[in-house]
């Protein structure tokens, strides 16, 4: 078990400081898959860092099966992090090794015998279907085949953790589905719990059981999956969930939006289920006089009620600005993009 | 027609010796100032609470580094005379030489070893502390390994370097090739001579070239 306590980190730059981690407390359980999602910037590798003590906490605790990692010494910090494995997004491995001394590296760090942990290494490259690759050198090797090496590489020590910085974020969605496959069947084999980094809604959906959402460097909702997914409560979230429903990534589309509409006004108006049953939006147009046009539109009904984004464009010449006021008045949520 | 040439084995020989025997002194002490410069920087390899400490260390090393490495190569010749005397007993000959020129090539391969090890994927030293990595596993299994193109790269020119500076090395006694040139085609005025001399030494810059462009190649599996 995992347990965060009101944990804290805060970076010094020359003129600013940034609160990355602030005040967060979780608990993650034995063998979940836990999620953890934001946007770029919100805390989420510096939380996970935190974790395998890459950074060290400037107040709270981290209790890893009843110990305080913030407290142990460099030495034996090194020795519990063979319990805590890592990968990353762009893969980190080493290019100067084979896939099968990659693979051996961490064993090679614990002072295992030559022939012992090559025997571990080829066995755990079997395990992630990279048999016929041990002797070439990740160079020569697809993202998915670089990820698969990196994660044989985390498990070849048998840790009880594994942490995933945006594992799948470099990965095209194809490749993407069959890493997740892959840690859903590692986590139920090996009894592993897996902390999951990512941005994407989606790879949370697909195999985590619980999750947490964070936001400048505070968890702003934690809850399972299925409660998250049917109810969400914060604003974030129901953006994140957004982009899941609709498979289009928000940021995306606004910007791809923009560019097709350069001129004029692009407003987003986000619909929850309290507003999303009455014509609003088009009482309101009429209201003020101003035409809309409505450029991109999703709403999804879930179990708590409707949930939508929609993007209008309105022309360069019109005066938007009580449109804006009457919308708000509605409690739309409205921003102009 | 190769018996005439017999006096050049002399001065080949003194050239291969002054540029080798620095050689090997630079890179054993340059690696190891190199290593100390880059790992007490600010990149998070070395954990320890004494961060002060450290930081003057790297200042330290890094400020004698960038001295030595600018002061021209004669004047640090007369300047060790003193400690030339004391290590080698003697102020004049080749082996007279091999002090001051190890000292001018030391910093700059320490140079060169930082700027190898600052192009190591930071991404890659990280990973190597999250899977358990202390701070000799990650000089010797990652920063060493994952630089080594550059590293072989830097002792070519390194050597190259030296080949140069050992003709300075004449001015006390030190012979070699560059001298003989110097001596036959500036006091004697046989260019004959002198042309030979300077062929032999840019055969030997273009060998060091070629040898260290290879086995760069050879280890990068980038
Ligand atoms: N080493 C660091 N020094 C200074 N600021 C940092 C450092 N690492 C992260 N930050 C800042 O902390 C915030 C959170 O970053 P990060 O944890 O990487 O977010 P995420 O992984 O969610 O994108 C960002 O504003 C980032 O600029
Ligand atoms: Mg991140």
């Amino acid at each position: 078990m995992i347990e965060l306590k009101n944990v804290c980190k805060t970076y010094h730059s020359k003129d600013q400081e940034i609160k990355a981690v602030e005040n967060v407390s979780l608990t993650i359980k034995d063998h979940e898959i836990f999620g953890i999602v934001g946007y770029s910037g919100a805390g989420k590798s510096t939380l996970i860092r935190l974790i395998n003590g890459l950074e060290k906490v400037d107040a709270g605790e981290i209790i890893i099966d009843g110990e305080d990692i913030c407290k142990l010494s460099e030495r034996n910090l090194r020795q519990k992090r063979q319990e805590i494995a890592m990968i990353f997004q762009h893969f980190n491995l080493l290019w100067s090794r084979t896939v099968l001394e990659n693979i051996a590296f961490p064993l090679e760090i614990a002072k295992v015998h030559k022939e012992e942990r090559l025997a571990k290494a080829r066995e755990m490259a079997i395990q992630v279907g990279l048999e016929d690759k041990l002797n070439v050198y990740p160079s020569s090797l697809s993202g998915g085949q670089k990820q698969r090496v990196a994660i044989a590489r985390a498990l070849v020590l048998n840790p009880k953790i594994l942490l995933c910085d945006e594992a799948t974020s470099a990965l095209d969605p194809k490749t993407t589905e069959d890493i997740l496959d892959l840690l859903k069947a590692i986590n139920r084999k090996y009894h592993l719990t897996i902390v999951m980094i990512t941005h994407q809604m989606e790879t949370v959906q697909k195999i985590c059981h619980r999750l947490a959402v964070m936001k400048e460097g505070k968890v702003v909702e934690s809850d399972t999956v299925d409660n998250i997914f049917t109810s969400p409560s914060h604003p974030v979230t129901k953006e994140l969930i957004q982009t899941v429903d609709t498979g289009v990534d928000v940021i995306k589309l606004a910007k791809e939006l923009k560019n097709k509409y350069p001129d004029g006004h692009l407003l987003r108006v986000t619909f929850d289920n309290e507003n999303s049953e009455k014509p609003i939006l088009f009482e309101v147009a009429k209201k003020v006089d101003v035409p809309i046009n409505i450029v991109s539109a999703n709403i999804k009904n879930t179990q708590a009620g409707a949930l939508g984004v929609m993007y209008i464009h309105i022309e360069e010449r019109q005066d938007i600005a009580m449109l804006l006021e009457e919308l708000n008045k509605n409690d739309v949520v409205v921003e102009v993009v | 027609m190769l018996e005439e040439l017999n006096y050049l084995i002399e001065p080949l020989y003194e050239t291969l010796f002054l540029t080798f025997v620095p050689l090997i002194l630079a890179v054993i002490l340059g690696a190891l100032i190199g290593t100390i410069i880059f790992i007490s920087g600010d990149n998070g390899i070395l954990d320890v609470e004494e961060k002060s400490f450290l930081k003057t260390v790297h200042v330290v090393f890094d400020a004698l580094v960038n001295i030595f490495r600018s002061v021209p190569y004669l004047i640090l010749l007369i300047w060790l005379l003193p400690i030339t005397r004391f290590l080698v007993g003697s102020t004049i000959g080749t082996n007279a030489a091999v002090p001051s020129l190890t000292l001018s090539a030391t910093p700059f391969f320490a140079r060169m070893v930082v700027i190898a090890f600052t192009e190591v994927d930071k991404g890659t030293i990280e990973a190597s502390k999250a899977l358990g990595a202390g701070t000799l596993d990650i000089i010797f299994k990652v920063l060493i390994p994952e630089s080594l193109p550059a590293l072989i790269s830097s002792i070519a020119v390194t050597a190259i370097n030296l080949v140069s500076y050992s003709t300075m090395a004449g001015a006390i006694g030190a012979g070699g090739l560059g001298f003989e040139a110097y001596q036959y085609g500036l006091i004697r005025q046989d260019p004959p001579r002198m042309l030979m001399a300077t062929g032999i030494i840019i055969v030997i810059v273009f060998i060091i070239q070629i040898v260290g462009d290879v086995l760069s190649k050879y280890v990068d599996k980038r």
